[in-house]
């Protein structure tokens, strides 16, 4: 049977319709498809794009970055307490990790009204402490930084000024001798 | 006197590779009374014995060779007479299902809720991201990408029912996926509809030079499902430009990583997750078997009472 091997011009479906059109493809043949195509088109038609050079330099973004309200809280209460003392169980859909608790609590608290910003996150820590969840503070920062060997800090200018003003009076002592031994010839 | 002859197979071990000649194949003959035109009239061919996917053409031999323990079942042996009017009915039994949005109701079939709980909406970094993917993007959280999933549901119900409606009408639906993981999966999936399947390395001629490779009058797939676009090395499958060159039409499961712009019937989606994979190989089998019954009934109901065809009959 005919057909157009053509994929990077028109669709399936036109390079179909434009076959049996012409008389190429005869009626008999028409493909099982091509009713069901015409009656249930797809969203977008299958056009063969081609490929874009990079565009180098700033482009907008075109899609967007996801963030909730309650994502600063989280960001607070992960730097502080780190990852909450139960483990993230991802086979259950309804899960509540500490996390989200302590988020819920922090919504129900600011809600009520009654205190302000910054007592806001201690009291929620205290409401739930009051709930029986223990929340440990992280004790240093996530990253400690690396104690550097105190050798690597010694520099040699500072080692020879350091030999220097410790003994001043033996230093020149040996640069006397020398001239005073003038060797004495028996004549 | 035109024959078609349809197998089912499925691709297997690539290692055992059997000779099985258990099989005359010639005895096997399916007239296609609906399809008493000129199409059928084509020279036979089998089709999947060349999808085992191994099949060097050097072992064609006598028009049939497997490289595997393939299985075939044979269709039932159907001689009906041909009828003038018997065409103008199944005619009319072909365009009934076109007149409705949703023939086979498929929209019950699957929710958003359904797609959420299998991971449907889960996209790669944003590094991986596809130029052609953001249209059906919903958006970016913490530098992963997010499927708009109401966009998903109504491209799925399209391509669903295009499916259908291809299944109805008796048509071959190949199933490929070179995803390693589910390559058991799709091969079991095919096997239950009915249908093809290919998982295997796609040799370059396997469409574009079936002729040669298979023998003369080789039917080709009328529909091409890709449970995933990309083979092993995150490029395109080779299947999706050789199916738009030899005018098949494909449906494909695309992830934030696939260029859609090739595919028929995108569906935007994760390929990755075993749970979503495994709800796309549900879907399209349920699909497939609903037109299939469908389609049976409808004749079943043309044999008892030509003259009485509801399109409520269920």
């Amino acid at each position: 049977m005919a057909g157009s091997r053509l994929e990077k011009f028109g669709t399936v479906f036109t390079r179909v319709r434009d076959l049996m059109r012409s008389g190429v493809v005869k009626q008999s043949d028409k493909p099982i498809w091509y009713d069901v195509y015409k009656a249930f088109p797809p969203k977008k038609d299958p056009l063969y794009v081609r490929p874009v050079a990079k565009i180098y330099g700033k482009k907008e973004e075109a899609v967007p970055d996801i963030f909730y309200r309650e994502d600063e809280i989280r960001a607070k209460f992960y730097e502080v307490y780190g990852t909450g003392p139960r483990a993230f169980d991802l086979s259950k859909s309804n899960f509540v990790s500490t996390c989200q608790r302590f988020v819920e609590k922090y919504m129900e608290l600011e809600s009520w009204g009654e205190l302000e910003k910054q007592s806001l996150f201690e009291e929620t820590g205290k409401a739930l402490l009051a709930e029986g969840l223990v929340l440990r503070r992280r004790s240093g920062p996530v990253v400690a930084s690396e104690t550097r060997d105190p050798v690597l800090g010694m520099k040699l200018t500072d080692m020879l000024a350091e030999l220097q003003t410790d003994a001043p009076g033996e230093t020149p002592t040996p640069g006397e001798e020398t001239p005073t031994q003038a060797p004495v010839t028996p004549q | 006197m035109g024959v078609v002859v349809q197998w089912k197979l499925l691709t297997r071990d690539l290692m055992r590779t059997t000779h099985s000649m258990d099989f005359n194949y010639q005895s096997y003959f399916f007239d296609l009374q609906w399809e008493g035109t000129a199409r059928a009239s084509m020279a036979a061919g089998v089709l999947t014995k060349g999808l085992c996917g191994l099949c060097q053409p050097r072992i064609v031999a006598a028009g049939y060779s497997c490289s595997g323990p393939l299985y075939a079942t044979a269709t039932a042996v159907k001689t009906l007479p041909l009828q003038t009017d018997s065409t103008a009915v199944t005619d009319k039994i072909q365009n009934l299902p076109l007149e409705t949005s949703d023939f086979f109701r498929l929209s019950e079939l699957f929710s958003l809720k359904d797609l959420f709980d299998a991971r449907v909406h889960l996209g790669h970094k944003k590094g991986c991201r596809h130029r052609l993917m953001e249209p059906y993007l919903f958006g970016n959280r913490l530098d992963q990408d997010i499927i708009d999933l109401d966009q998903t549901m109504e491209h799925l119900q399209s391509a669903l029912n295009f499916t259908a409606h291809i299944a109805y009408r008796g048509g071959v639906i190949l199933f490929v996926s070179r995803r390693r993981q589910f390559g058991h999966l799709v091969e079991s999936t095919a096997g239950d509809c009915g249908e093809y399947a290919h998982t295997r390395y796609w040799q370059g001629g396997l469409l574009t030079n079936a002729p040669i490779q298979y023998g003369p009058g080789v039917r080709l797939p009328d529909l091409i499902v890709f449970l995933s676009t990309l083979n092993n090395v995150f490029q395109q499958h080779v299947g999706v430009r050789d199916a738009a060159k030899m005018n098949i039409p494909t449906v494909g499961v695309v992830d934030s990583n696939c260029n859609p712009s090739l595919v028929t019937y995108p569906v935007p989606g994760n390929d990755d997750t075993p749970a979503a994979m495994e709800l796309y190989c549900r879907l399209f089998k349920m699909t497939i078997n609903r037109a299939k019954d469908k389609r049976r009934q409808m004749e079943l109901l043309q044999g008892l009472s030509p003259a009485g065809l509801t399109p409520g009959s269920s």
